[in-house]
């Protein structure tokens, strides 16, 4: 089921008020009636991305988690220190001609048009345990296609974790991603402001 | 910290020659100035099948001024350490895949994702430029987009600073500075968020690799416009035929391999 930090141990932990308080919202962006969350002011308060981190990374530690996979490029942000504290592989997902060698593509639909997301074939083997890490999940889509992208290579993803999450009615009713797990820290913020 | 790799040596390997001073000698037309007197140098070196591996620290500022610019350049030595650094840039080197005719024929790619998959070997191409910088005011990560922001972050959390994202245009929502770059063909654009970095501050700049310089050098002068104090640029990898060090604005450069 979609789990927010706070309704899974974390309730009235001080850091998630933090996070939280420290995510912008930029109205109109990237276009007219998307509010915009915004997570870089989080990465210019240092001891609030540690706190990030830190949720992350206690409750991935000892799990047997060999990928930390991270969607290009707000995900490359927050998945590399998590794979490091943790001793697992970092694995870059990315936009489709950025990664070098054999990859695998799996396309996903945008609201106009479709997407893809590309993953190196060898970095994630078979019984890998992998998480996937990106900043906000809003309608899922690119998350579903790096689920779909790890399990073709006969590995488990044991979770998606975001920073920000939209709360599981816009899933459909769905709580889980593709039958799997997903950690959220905080949901979105308004935008307070004229 | 450089770490240096020829394809073809004419003199005698060089021992461990810690506080000792190395004269001057030639390999494969470079000349390597060591220092003076005052200034002990110090290297290993390993022979790797046709090449030769070199390591030793640069001070930064006064040792590179002394060398050349484009020039290799093997400095003081400033860590005891030695043998535990040349271990961890063996393996950090080892685990970087070269994959010709990417992104188009002729280019000889250099790949970190394999080196991504190593967890040692990225916890130790962090903890080398984490060693360089900690404890030495920086108050901001600069990380260019995106293999930068795969080793800014975790540096910046280790040394207490900021992480900052320069972007390609239209990333970044809010208020930005661009700086327009030369590519090979045409142009391209970066971006920062402003009042991400105040003036005054000090900034490093990172990103996986430095070929031409044009990212790093359009970095280097976002920062300044908005009156931060770039102390240095830090890379994974050179490609030194390239010449990037002669686009930075004198401002030193830190690498860990030279390929």
């Amino acid at each position: 089921m979609e789990i927010f930090a706070e309704e899974n141990g974390l309730k009235g932990d001080p850091r998630l008020r933090a996070i939280f308080e420290t995510i912008r919202v930029v109205p109109h962006f990237p276009k007219p009636g998307i509010m915009f969350q915004d997570i870089t002011p989080l990465f210019t308060n240092p001891e609030v991305f540690k706190h990030t981190v830190d949720i992350f990374v206690e409750r991935y530690r000892d799990k047997g988690i060999s990928v930390v996979a991270g969607v290009e490029a707000r995900g490359f942000m927050f998945a590399p220190p998590i794979a490091l504290a943790i001793g697992a592989k970092f694995v870059p997902l990315r936009k489709r001609g950025k990664l070098p060698g054999e990859v695998i593509s799996e396309y996903y639909d945008l609201e106009y048009g479709k997407d893809c997301l590309e993953m190196h074939i060898d970095a994630v083997e078979k019984g890998d345990k992998a998480v996937v890490i990106d900043d906000l999940i809003a309608t899922g889509g690119t998350l579903t296609a790096a689920i779909k992208l790890i399990e073709r290579v006969g590995a488990e993803v044991i979770e998606c974790a975001c920073v920000i999450g939209v709360p599981a009615a816009m899933f459909q009713g769905q709580k889980r991603l593709n039958g799997r797990p997903i950690y959220m820290l905080v949901e979105p913020k308004d935008f307070e402001g004229s | 910290m450089f770490c240096l790799q020829f394809s073809s040596f004419t003199t005698p390997p060089i021992k461990n020659v810690e506080g000792k001073t190395v004269s001057s000698y030639t390999a494969s037309g470079i000349s390597v100035k060591s220092g003076s007197s005052s200034n002990p140098c110090a290297f290993t070196s390993t022979k790797s099948a046709d090449s030769w591996l070199f390591c030793g620290w640069s001070s930064g500022g006064g040792a590179l001024a002394a060398a050349e610019r484009g020039k290799m350049s093997v400095a003081h030595l400033e860590s005891s350490d030695v043998d535990g650094v040349d271990d961890r840039i063996r393996r950090i080197s080892s685990t970087i895949r070269v994959i010709p005719d990417f992104p188009k024929p002729g280019i000889i790619f250099q790949d970190i994702t394999t080196l991504l998959l190593d967890h040692q070997a990225f916890k130790d191409t962090i903890d080398l430029f984490v060693e360089r910088y900690e404890g030495k005011n920086i108050n901001v990560v600069a990380g260019v987009e995106a293999r930068g922001f795969i080793f800014g972050p975790p540096i910046a959390l280790a040394i207490g600073a900021k992480f900052v994202p320069l972007r390609k245009p239209k990333k970044l929502p809010g208020e930005v500075i661009s700086e327009e770059y030369s590519l090979e063909y045409g142009t391209d654009i970066m971006e920062m968020h402003i009042g991400a970095v105040q003036p005054g501050e000090n900034a490093l700049v990172v990103d996986d690799l430095i070929a031409t310089g044009g990212t790093l050098g359009a970095a280097i002068r976002l920062l300044e416009r908005v009156g931060a104090n770039v102390v240095e640029c830090a890379c994974v990898i050179e490609l030194p035929e390239l010449k990037g060090r002669e686009r930075l604005a004198d401002k030193p450069l830190f690498v860990l391999i030279s390929s």
